[in-house]
């Protein structure tokens, strides 16, 4: 099973360092070098969250996400932001992507980590539109892929919304 | 300034007074005079397939249970308890035998029959003074299914459901029909837009024009190959009673080379040759048109494309595209919110892997994420928000694409040797479908709810 780190293991602290630099990356839309952040296998999904009875034992949508990325389509996504013509972010929305709550989980394969952390978006476009928040709980899974402090990559992210009715006009960012 | 009389006039020339996408008024009036009788959508069976299974929809600001009783009955239950008003079920989704109402512990069966009332002889001196038989949730005054689609009219005396739809069935089933086990439906994803709910639906119904500047970027990265502005005007609009949609022409050949154009599997595209009639397989074999969005008056929309979903897919740029359903509801919230409710949908009897890669595209291409959605709502929002001030009501939008200043078409309506379906086909750039959404709209309104 998976252990907890000491918030003073180094492993860690090159899982939080990861975080909070992709999270840089995500607020400057540096969609690019944020892709090679990702494993060439990323599962990068966002379940749809459903409100259910407790006793139920589910409380997503079955089969059914907001996102559900391998690294083409992810690819696409960020091809499609560096054309000329995606109109829902030119002008850019103003970004930013608060990271907290980060905990990290040795596995059994000691070049994996597991890592939670909570995530609050705040996106805010034009001027008279009102902003729009997303928070979620997010379930990662980092490898390392090299030596030294930048070894890590992200090869699985579960995201968590905490809204079964999302409150933002499109899903045109990353979380 | 514009009464609500000539509002309507302004509609029925094709002129849209630009404050109808963001006006108070005009939503009461849609929700007294529109809501309130028409088939709205709610669900598909395949949501609830095990007696018991249940979600929760609501038409406006009325919640129903749309549930499957244990006896296998697919039923509408107004959920609020005949005590009290409590919601007697606040989950969205589940399997139940009763709803138990969490306030003073009313039960129902699943079939909406009042089975428990605690404390019934010590409070009402039981059957004498409160007979429990007899007694349900209040039933959806109207309840009716097409392919599996429910709708809820909240009007007991509308016209059948059937009747309603009228000839749009026939393109209905291009959706919802591809085989004798109907469709499976996943979702849906739900999001609030800060939009009308009736841009969505004319966009879906007709606006083909948007498409090569909306959605440029999709082409741009090889997403979609069909988009191109020839593409677009080349494909026919039609309109058949209560619903309306875009086509586009597809290359040369027969039935099953552009269902294989597409990216259908044989098997499916021998299925669905088993459920469509000839005059349907007529529109795409013979007259080359293959179905894309669509709109359902007032609300429903759907839509269906074929993108590139595997990176193996760009090496080959002639093939492996593959198709994707999805079915859409335009859920007022108010004047100008909107909350969409998005569905994958595809062929029950479909390969696992076709299953697969086709709710892989839609994800790509539309809901919440979708690459094509991303830049619609953009839109949307906008336009709903500039509606919303005083020049708007100055503003007259001008709907009238296809036509000359004297009603004459730009391009004359397809013969029927040309278009195999019903209703009014046409190719070339128009805005024939958004025009007849926005009538019906205006009929509607236009007509007081008799007392």
């Amino acid at each position: 099973m998976r252990k907890p780190l000491p918030f003073n293991d180094i492993r860690h602290l090159q899982a939080h360092q990861f975080l909070v630099d992709e999270a840089y990356l995500l607020d400057a839309q540096q969609y690019r070098p944020w892709l090679d952040t990702l494993t060439e296998d990323i599962h990068y999904v966002m379940p749809v969250r459903v409100t259910t009875a407790r006793g139920t034992g589910f409380g997503t949508s079955p089969g059914m996400a907001h996102f559900d990325e391998d690294k083409y389509s992810l690819s696409q996504r960020v091809a499609r932001m560096e054309t000329e013509h995606a109109w829902t972010e030119d002008p850019p929305s103003r970004l930013r992507h608060f990271i907290t709550n980060v905990r990290s989980f040795e596995c059994e394969d000691p070049d994996e980590l597991v890592v939670e952390s909570a995530e609050l978006l705040f996106r805010s476009r034009g001027d008279v539109n009102e902003s729009a928040l997303v928070s979620c709980g997010r379930e990662d899974l980092l490898r390392r892929c090299a030596d030294g402090p930048h070894a890590w990559k992200l090869a699985r992210r579960k995201i968590i919304a905490d809204e079964a009715v999302l409150r933002m006009q499109n899903l045109a960012v990353f979380l | 300034m514009s009464t609500v009389e000539n509002i309507f006039e302004n509609i029925q020339r094709g002129m849209v007074p630009a404050h109808i996408y963001n006006d108070e008024g005009l939503f009461a009036l849609e929700k007294e005079r529109l809501f309130s009788r028409a088939w709205i959508f709610v669900a598909h069976e395949s949501e609830i397939p095990q007696d018991g299974d249940y979600v929760v929809r609501r038409v406006l600001d009325d919640s129903f249970i749309i549930a499957r009783d244990s006896g296998g009955q697919v039923r509408a239950m107004f959920n609020m308890c005949l005590h009290r008003g409590m919601q007697v079920c606040r989950a969205e989704m589940g399997n139940a035998s009763n709803f138990r109402c969490p306030y003073h512990g009313w039960s129902y069966r699943n079939d909406g029959r009042l089975t428990g009332l605690p404390f019934h002889r010590d409070a009402y001196g039981g059957d004498e003074g409160f007979l429990k038989k007899g007694q349900t949730l209040l039933p959806a005054p109207n309840f009716a299914s097409y392919n599996g689609l429910l709708f809820i009219n909240l009007d007991a005396d509308a016209e059948p459901l059937e009747d309603y739809l009228g000839d749009f069935k026939f393109y209905l089933d291009f959706y919802t029909k591809q085989s004798t086990q109907g469709l499976e439906v996943r979702g849906p994803q739900r999001w609030r837009i800060k939009a009308n709910w009736k841009i969505g639906a004319e966009n879906f119904a007709g606006d083909m024009y948007h498409t090569p500047q909306t959605h440029q970027s999709i082409v741009d990265i090889g997403l979609f190959r069909e988009p191109k502005a020839q593409k677009r005007k080349d494909g026919a609009t039609y309109w058949a009673r209560r619903g309306g949609g875009t086509t586009y022409k597809l290359p040369p050949g027969g039935f099953d080379e552009r269902m294989r154009y597409v990216g259908y599997p044989d098997e499916m595209i021998r299925r669905i040759k088993d459920v469509w009639t000839p005059q349907q397989q007529r529109v795409v074999g013979e007259d080359g048109f293959m179905f894309s969005a669509a709109t359902c008056f007032p609300n429903l929309s759907f839509v269906h494309n074929w993108p590139k979903v595997h990176e193996s897919v760009r090496a080959h740029p002639k093939s492996e595209v593959l198709p994707f359903i999805s079915i859409r509801l335009w859920q007022p919230i108010s004047e100008n919110e909107t909350e969409v409710c998005s569905w994958f949908a595809v062929d029950a009897a479909a390969p696992e892997e076709f299953k697969k890669d086709s709710y892989k595209a839609y994800l790509m291409c539309f809901g919440s994420s979708g690459m094509f959605e991303q830049d619609d709502v953009e839109n949307w929002v906008s336009l709903t928000t500039t509606a919303g001030g005083s020049m708007a009501r100055r503003l007259l939008l001008n709907s009238r694409m296809g036509l000359f200043a004297d009603d004459r078409p730009v391009i004359e309506a397809l013969p029927a040797e040309s278009f195999h379906g019903p209703g009014r086909a046409q190719v070339g750039y128009n805005e024939y479908n958004q025009r007849e959404l926005l009538k019906l709209w205006a009929d509607h309104l236009d007509s007081a709810v008799s007392a």
